[in-house]
């Protein structure tokens, strides 16, 4: 997939861990696994609000594109 | 519905089964005995009239009973693997899918088998044989229809549990 989930390059960069996280935006943590090891099909925007709260970003922080071609 | 299921396939089985031996035991050890064969069917005119016919016929009514012993079987499968939190699962799919094949197939022998009854019965002989083919075949239509809607439900839960 194209899109590139840079959730654990953020989350280094806060120095936050997965279960703080986990905590902040009421989200499971095999639900985090899934965004952060890019399985997610889709993302909630209620979801990425939740999470650039927590971590201080703009989504472009989190989600990235880059061209397979 | 998981228990009549057993019982139907269990009560298959047994038909089958008492199907195959009698055929067996009428064939090899008492040529008599096409007069009841099964539960007082009569086949002793088309033994008569020919051994290969009355061989097909009643290789066909037991191909036509397994095949209907290995649905209730799937459908016992189902049952045994059915969740309502998550009704649409690969195995469930996969279960309905190859239930709507088998149905197929026994539909096709039943037709082979009510084709082969009318050509028999055209030429004076009795065939008491109720063989269903056009509902088995119906059903095997309605089956299918409902594994292409669950293979479209299965996706749908997938892309369900991977939003987050």
């Amino acid at each position: 997939m194209p899109i590139i989930v840079n959730l654990d390059v953020m989350m280094a960069k806060r120095k936050m861990s997965l279960n703080e996280l986990s905590a902040k935006v009421d989200l499971t943590l095999s639900n985090l696994s899934i965004l952060k090891t890019g399985k997610a099909k889709a993302v909630r925007f209620s979801t990425l609000d939740a999470i650039c709260k927590a971590l201080d970003c703009q989504p472009g922080d989190i989600l990235e594109y880059q061209d397979e071609g | 519905m998981n228990v009549l299921f057993w019982i139907i396939f269990i009560g298959l089985c047994i038909k089958t089964g008492a199907l195959l031996v009698s055929f067996l035991v009428n064939f090899f050890v008492n040529p008599g005995g096409a007069k009841n064969l099964y539960m007082g069917l009569d086949l002793s005119g088309v033994k008569a009239y020919s051994q290969s016919y009355y061989v097909h016929l009643a290789s066909l009514m037991i191909a036509l009973s397994g095949l209907k012993a290995y649905i209730a079987y799937l459908v016992v499968r189902i049952f045994l693997k059915f969740d309502l939190s998550k009704p649409f699962n690969h195995v469930i799919t996969v279960l309905i899918d190859t239930i709507s094949h088998v149905a197929l197939g026994t539909g096709i022998v039943a037709m082979i088998g009510s084709a082969s009854s009318d050509w028999l019965m055209k030429r004076g002989h009795d065939v008491p044989i109720n063989w269903g083919a056009g509902e088995i075949l119906f059903f095997a239509g309605v089956i299918y229809i409902i594994a292409v809607v669950f293979r479209k439900g299965t996706e749908l839960q997938i892309e369900n549990d991977l939003t987050v």
